[in-house]
């Protein structure tokens, strides 16, 4: 039903990552260098399971500070208040704005939260070699690439406070211990997605195919 | 370039594995490493900070804020609420907190937590900067003792917290006055503490009042130190006009005490922490009862003691040495009378004295000396107007000979009438005097008279006797009127030969006057030159006696 796809691997061939030259691989895939720009090549992101894994594991690690200590505390007339982001939520909730509630949520815990969920998944079926829905994994996959900078809305928004409300006595804001650590789970997630290559959900068509 | 050339492109022959090489672990997995490691070092930390959970029941829990009121001790943080929650029969509130590590080494039994909240009372502001931070639970740690983990929140702020130097004293009343917790406590109108606490006696008897006062001021408080209530106004009326005095303004709204050390003692024993005082209810009552000595007397009066009231004055010669303490009633079954048994209470060290008063059996016999003299109590009218009674000790000399009755529980000194007693019965004597006198019959004779007057006057005899009495007197007039018609005209001729007479005489006289006269005032001269002479002469001769013999010369001196 499907056609039968060839990649650039079946024929023995590479593409610079930099320049995107058209090389033929080596026997040695480990140590390729582009022989125009002197990038170094390989026919897959090496050792992409485990990379992936790895930062994978470290964001749910981070995950977990992130969201239990506070990420700001505002000091308003003498009065700290500390607000961790699920807090901050409820706070928007109870006072009716709901939007900026709904924004916070998805793009602080929910969104961070999805990517893990999907990476963690892709890694799984790529590891069993799992041929179910490739195209949809793939489309998955891609917009865990493209949502995952959104989170970063937090931090910008915490930074941008942090800076401007510094009205001594009257209101002053801290960044918490849990901003920095939202921030690792962000980019830890961002580098985690940018290890995984998705050309892997694919390989194993290649092997059905061999 | 050159890599690529020399790769041959064959067909069908087998490629030789290439990922041969052994997998060693890749150097990302440092980064779970690494986040694990921060991990468990934050949760490290978080366990180790981690403080003992207390519970601690308040009445409300107005200001509190599950997970945003702190704990604060000296304004630093020590924990923070985690959850309140109402008691079971929901007359209570139930605050969870989590205190710091620290906290875990002072939170004992004695410790006390309160909620902070701004307070405004007659006695200051406090709490303000609550208003902008919301209330905080305060707490005080308290001597150390057996750790514990429930407790009952105050409802109101510990006036004194443990840390602060000074000590406490207790101070008995009979009533609490306008006394509060807060209230100031003065010596020399500087303001040396606080009143901490109150509380009634289980018999409610009497009430307990705690207070502190502040280092160094507590050394001021001795043994003999005495308290009063400085509560309200001192308005003194005297000679002198009149007087208002009062600790400070803040006394007149929340009540305070004073204390002072009675200057005619000598300043005892410094007070230790907890010492017992009884708290006065004046400055005044306080210099009267400095008197320790206190001895007791049983009076029995016959008459009627209205007026006379307990706390009432005894007096010696005028001057108060004691107080009634007892006025009652009592029946005598032998003699069938009422008797009114009065106990009083004396001051012995009032008196002064140039000798030792002599105490125990030398005394009674002092006593009964000054009894066998006259020494007697009586009743006397303090005030004219409120018809107030007072106890006298005098002496009277006249007074029928008694003796103290030293047995029974009190001794018993004899006493006289009353003043106005003894008015009273000599009038009742004079009365008695006056009933004895036979007044009926008085009456009945003056009646009798009266009546037999009466018939005379009314009997016919008397008409008849004034009818000729009328009859002779009218003759008596025709009588006169005969003698005027045949005597005037005589009588008339008299009198002019009276007048010329008298008018001869009258010339007579005149002559007399005119002729004589000059001569008789010569004469009148020469007898006053002759007796000038004779003074002259005899005031010389009373200069010069010889003169009598040899007759008037030339003067000696001259």
């Amino acid at each position: 039903m499907t056609p039968v796809f060839q990649t650039a691997r079946d024929y023995g061939l590479i593409s610079c990552h930099s320049c995107h030259l058209l090389c033929q691989s080596t026997k040695q895939p480990a140590d390729m260098q582009c022989p125009r720009c002197g990038a170094r090549m390989h026919d897959r992101k090496p050792n992409s399971i485990a990379r992936t894994w790895a930062l994978v594991l470290a964001a749910l690690i981070f995950y977990i500070p992130a969201n239990v200590l506070p990420i700001t505390t505002v000091i308003s007339l003498g009065k700290a208040q500390s607000d961790t982001i699920m807090s901050g939520v409820i706070y928007f909730i109870h006072t009716g704005m709901w939007p900026i509630a709904l924004v916070i949520f998805l793009a602080s815990v929910f969104i961070p939260l999805l990517k893990l969920i999907i990476l963690i998944f892709l890694l799984i079926s790529v590891q069993r070699k799992s041929s179910w829905r490739q195209q949809d994994r793939t489309r998955l996959y891609r917009i865990t690439e493209i949502i995952g900078r959104w989170s970063m809305v937090d931090i910008f928004v915490v930074t941008i406070l942090v800076a401007l409300v510094h009205l001594g006595g009257l209101a002053t804001i801290h960044a918490g211990p849990g901003a920095i650590f939202f921030g690792a789970v962000v980019v830890i997630t961002i580098f985690a997605a940018m290890s995984f290559d998705p050309r892997l959900i694919w390989d194993t068509e290649e092997i059905i195919h061999e | 370039m050159s890599k690529s050339n020399d790769v041959p492109l064959f067909k069908g022959v087998p490629e030789a594995k290439i990922r041969t090489r052994k997998r060693r672990i890749s150097i990302v997995w440092l980064v779970p490493l690494v986040a694990l490691a921060i991990g468990g070092w934050l949760v490290y930390k978080a366990l180790s900070e981690k403080g003992p959970t207390v519970t601690i029941t308040f009445k409300s829990a107005d200001g509190l804020e599950a997970g945003k009121t702190k704990i604060k001790y000296k304004d630093v943080e020590l924990g923070l609420v985690n959850s309140i929650v109402l008691s079971k029969d929901l007359s209570q509130v139930i605050v969870t907190a989590e205190l710091v590590k620290q906290a875990a080494k002072f939170v004992s039994e004695n410790t006390r937590f309160w909620v902070v909240r701004a307070r405004v009372a007659a006695g200051g502001v406090s709490g303000l900067g609550t208003l902008f931070s919301g209330a905080y639970i305060g707490v005080d740690p308290g001597q150390p003792g057996t750790p514990a983990t429930h407790f009952q929140g105050l409802e109101t702020p510990p006036v004194v917290t443990t840390d602060l130097p000074g000590s406490h004293f207790v101070l008995r009343a009979s009533s609490l006055g306008s006394l509060n917790v807060g209230a100031p406590v003065y010596f020399r109108r500087i303001e040396v503490g606080q009143v901490v606490s109150y509380q009634l006696d289980g018999d409610g008897q009497a009430v307990t009042v705690k207070v502190f006062i502040h280092d160094p001021h507590h050394q001021l408080v001795r043994k003999n130190t005495r308290f009063w209530d400085a509560s309200g106004l001192d308005v003194a009326i005297g000679a002198d006009g009149i007087r208002v005095d009062t600790e400070s303004f803040v006394t007149l709204m929340i009540g305070g005490i004073a204390f002072d050390t009675p200057v005619n003692m000598e300043p005892g024993e410094p007070a230790e922490e907890n010492d017992v005082f009884d708290l006065y209810p004046n400055r005044e009552s306080i210099s009267e009862k400095t008197y320790a000595h206190k001895s007791r007397w049983l009076l029995h009066f016959d008459s009627g003691v209205r007026g006379l009231k307990t706390g009432a004055p005894v007096e010696l010669q005028g001057i108060q040495i004691g107080q009634v303490l007892d006025v009652s009633l009592e029946f005598d079954v032998d003699k069938a009378a009422f008797r009114i048994p009065v106990l009083i209470e004396t001051e012995p060290d009032r008196l002064k004295s140039t000798g030792e008063i002599p105490q125990g059996a030398e005394g009674q016999k002092v006593m009964d000396y000054l009894v066998g003299k006259g020494l007697r109590a009586q009743l006397k009218t303090g005030s004219l107007i409120t018809g107030q009674l007072l106890v006298a000790i005098d002496m009277h000399p006249e007074a029928p000979p008694a003796n103290i009755n030293w047995e029974g529980r009190y001794p018993e000194l004899p006493t006289v009438p009353t003043a106005m007693e003894e008015i009273t019965t000599s009038l009742t004597q004079m009365l008695n005097k006056f009933e004895k006198l036979p007044i009926e019959q008085i009456g009945n004779d003056l009646r009798d008279t009266v009546t037999v007057a009466k018939q005379l006057i009314n009997s016919p005899d008397l008409q008849k006797s004034i009818t000729a009495l009328n009859q002779t007197l009218d003759q008596a007039q025709k009588f006169v009127a005969a003698l005027n018609k045949g005597i005037a005209p005589e009588l008339k001729t008299a009198v002019s030969n009276l007048d010329t007479a008298l008018i001869q005489a009258q010339k007579l006289t005149r002559s007399l006057n005119s002729d004589v006269a000059p001569q008789l005032d010569r004469t009148l001269k020469e007898l006053q030159a002759a007796a000038r002479s004779i003074k002259v002469w005899a005031a010389y001769l009373e200069r010069n006696p010889e003169a009598l013999i040899r007759g008037k010369g030339k003067s000696k001196r001259r």
